[in-house]
Parts: C-alpha cells; structure tokens; sequence
C-alpha cells in the first residue's frame, strides 16, 4: 500500500513532460560565469537569413554587383557599357588592356578601344568577319588556333600604345 | 528496526533523488530540420537554375557565385586594384556577406546554406538508407562505426581536420602569388556549378572522390579540406552566438555527438564554440531535455545564467524494506 502511495505522489508531482536526472550526477542548479541568454529558434535562423540577403541588397543597389567583367578599379573608373552606371550585369569597359577579360564581347572590346574595329580583333582570332560582334572572347579562343586572352591583351597593348 | 540498515537505505534513497527538467517535444526536431532542409532545398535550386541557364542561354559564369574568390583575391586586390582572373564584383560581395554571416552567427552559412554541404548531406543520408536495407552493407558500415569510435581514428580525424587550413593557405598564397586562382582547379564549388557542362576535369574529380567519401562520412569535403569553411570558422571565433549546454539539465546520453554533423562531442562542451560547428542545431533537435542545449546570445551586460533545472527531492524515500512489504 505504501508503494502505491509513493508512486501516486511521483505521479502527481512529476508531469509526463518531464524528464528526471539522477541528482547525484551533476551539481544543480548551475549557475555559469557565462553572460547569456538563449536566442529562440526561429528569431536565429531569420535574423541569420536576412543578413547575407541585406549586405547584398546593399550593395547591389550601391550598383557594386556584377556577375562578369572586370576589376572593380576599372569599373569605377568607367561607366558601364549597359547600365551606364555600372549596375547590372554587364561587364564595364576597361580602362587598361590588362583588364581584358574572356566574359566580354567583341564590341565592349571595341567600345573601349576607340583605335580598335572589330574586324581587327576577329583577325586576331581567325574568326569570320560575319562573327556577330556580341560574341564572347572566351568562345574565340575556343574556336582560334592558339589565340588567348593574354595574347590579345599584349596585342591591344602594342596597339593602343601605337 | 535495524538502525544500521535504515541508515543504508536513506543513503540509497538520497541518491536516487531526482533532478526535474521538462522535455523538449519531439515534433521541435522535426520543425527545426526541415526548415533548415527548405533552406537549404531554396539554395540548392538556385545553384541549380544558375547551372542550367549557363548552359542553355550563356548565364553567369560558376566563379560569379563563388564567395571563396573575393579571399583569393584579397591580396592582389590590395596591391594592385585588380581582382586575379575569375573572380567578379559578385565573388567580393558575396566574401563581405559570408563573412558578416560568420561574424554574427559561426557555421551557419556552412550549416544551411552551402550547396555543396547539402549535397554532402543527402549523398550520406542516401548512403545510409540503401546500408540499411542491404544485410551485408549494414554489416560492413556498422564495423566501420565501430572502428570510428576508436582513438586511433580519433587520432587521424583530428589531424585531417588540419587539411582546411592547408587548403586555405595554398589558395590564399597561390593566388597571391601567381595572381591566378590556384585552388579552382580542384574546387569542388566550380565543378558542382558546371555540372551541367560534362567536363571533366581535377575538380569534377575531387566533386566525384567528396561525393563517394560522404557515402561513409558525414560532410568530408567541409570537415577536412573546405577553405571558405576554415575562414568562416575563424571569423566565427568572434561571433557571440552558440549553442550552450547546462550541465544541470544534461542526461549523458549522447545523442548529441551521434546527431553532430561534424563529429564534435558536444556533451564535453559548455558552448560549442568549435571551429567546425556549422550551425545545424541537429544537437539541439537531438537533445531531448528542453534546458539541456539551447541556442545562447552572448553578452557583458547581461547577467550570469542560471540553471533552470529544478530539484524534485523525494518526499519520502521508497525503501528496500518498504519494496518487499
């Protein structure tokens, strides 16, 4: 009878949604020298998300985003070619041969280098003049014999300073 | 009444006192992981767009999304204005949100964002579901377990773990060095964003070897040569969030370390705040004591915490001698 006694007692005082720990395993209640304070769930994965998103937003519509191109000295030292403003996607023309890039076409090519035709640059690549002029560098190479960017960068080096 | 015996059975009785804690529900593990699996499932859809529209209409190029090339580039970026080859205006963007991410919040970029972590994940999971219908297999991945659980493989996995920070400095040194992007050769990230191109190449190769790994470990590629992940860790030093455990409220019960992606025994650990911590909460979930892990903001100005496990001493012990009436 006792037993059954005990047991009631445990059941009215322990809810199921408790769990119990041996006592003598750990010293209780702890009190840590850590200055914290538990962070819900939910508020630490939104406020975790929205940071990388927030950072670039920001600097999306500072218009410091773009996914070809070139370096971003040249960028800001010249508008770009389809934003104007150097937003959007596209690359912005460069101020200095070296900073001729596989991503940019024929005329962005010819865009920054006035002293330039395209008809020279798809010589340079064995290319067909018929070659649309929005044609990537990078997919001349591909089709060239031998040609690659650093070599059309030391040609339209010896040109411009020509 | 034997004295001598009752003195016994009180000593017993104090033992036995118990510690009340509340559970932690059970659907909390599920909400928790699949809200990080949606995440994680949105960002694996990007990738994926992003890797067909580059095949099929000339898109951005994989380095475009590559946050590991504005660090490789830092250097040459410093020195001389210019980005090395392959890496865009995006790449840099990208490096400054991983690492405020980090700076705020550890691993959790490498936890619940990372494409190539995901991959990692499911390939293990998958791996883990066909063991578990064939016999021969489970026999052969449950001695591998056990053999994992020796100090000899404990040994190797830490020095392993050294191998992000070498891949680190090979990527960092080399591109400053040569001005190239050395370590997209073998970059994983690269060929995972090209795969839609078929080309075979070092990268594809060690995307192939990560992928046959994660069939047997949880996550190899970001336990053992994962640079972005070795950055991020040290940038997430400084971080003030992490998951802490009350020793109070504490069950021994490991699931903890068996539900950790990056094998960290978390039950040895007041915060966790280990490099390779990615963030997961796959602890926390695990945990089944409501007040045992939590996720913790850190801050001077707040006050020391306190333990909320409460003591529950029994009222009247039940004795040996009670037992047997």
């Amino acid at each position: 009878m006792r037993l059954t006694h005990r047991t009631s007692h445990r059941d009215a005082t322990t809810s199921l949604q408790d769990l119990t720990i041996p006592r003598g395993r750990h010293p209780v209640p702890t009190q840590t020298s850590l200055r914290t304070r538990r962070v819900p769930v939910v508020m630490y994965v939104l406020a975790l998300l929205m940071i990388p998103s927030l950072v670039v937003v920001g600097f999306m519509s500072a218009g410091f985003w773009a996914t070809t191109g070139t370096s971003i000295t040249a960028q800001a030292d010249t508008p770009s070619k389809e934003g104007g403003t150097g937003t959007g996607t596209g690359p912005a023309a460069p101020a200095d041969p070296a900073d001729v890039k596989g991503s940019m076409t024929v005329q962005q090519v010819v865009d920054a280098f006035p002293t330039i035709t395209a008809a020279e640059v798809l010589t340079q690549f064995s290319a067909p003049l018929d070659t649309p002029t929005s044609t990537q560098l990078k997919d001349l190479v591909e089709s060239s014999d031998g040609m690659d960017i650093p070599a059309v960068r030391v040609w339209l080096a010896k040109q411009t300073a020509g | 009444m034997n004295v001598q015996g009752e003195g016994t059975d009180r000593r017993l009785a104090a033992d036995e006192a118990r510690v009340r804690v509340p559970r932690r529900p059970a659907a909390w593990r599920t909400k928790v992981r699949w809200t990080r699996h949606t995440v994680q499932g949105a960002v694996i859809a990007l990738v994926g767009w992003q890797a067909v529209r580059k095949v099929t209409s000339g898109g951005d190029s994989a380095e475009a999304w590559c946050p590991l090339g504005g660090f490789e580039t830092l250097w040459t970026l410093v020195t001389t204005g210019r980005t090395v080859p392959h890496v865009h205006t995006s790449s840099l963007v990208l490096s400054v949100a991983v690492l405020v991410l980090a700076l705020a919040g550890r691993g959790f970029f490498c936890g619940w964002l990372c494409p190539l972590g995901t991959i990692q994940e499911m390939v293990h999971k998958a791996g883990r579901a066909v063991t578990d219908r064939v016999p021969g297999l489970r026999q052969l991945r449950r001695r591998l377990e056990r053999d994992a659980s020796t100090e000899r493989w404990h040994r190797i996995d830490r020095l392993l773990r050294w191998g992000r920070w070498l891949v680190l400095a090979w990527a960092i040194i080399g591109a400053a060095a040569t001005g190239t992007m050395v370590f997209r050769e073998a970059d994983p990230w690269i060929a995972l964003l090209s795969v839609a191109e078929f080309e075979f190449s070092l990268a594809f190769a060690v995307l192939i070897a990560t992928l046959v790994l994660a069939l047997f470990i949880e996550r190899p590629f970001c336990r053992y040569a994962c640079p972005l992940g070795a950055v991020l860790s040290l940038a997430g030093k400084l971080s003030p969030i992490a998951v802490q455990r009350d020793d109070s409220a504490c069950l021994d019960c490991d699931l903890c370390n068996k539900a950790c992606l990056m094998a960290i025994p978390v039950n040895t650990r007041t915060r966790v705040t280990d490099a390779s911590c990615t963030g997961c909460l796959e602890c926390v979930g695990a945990c089944p004591s409501q007040e045992g892990l939590a996720v913790t903001l850190a801050m001077p100005t707040f006050p020391p915490r306190r333990s909320k496990a409460t003591v529950e001493p029994d009222p009247e012990p039940v004795t040996e001698l009670e037992v047997a009436r």
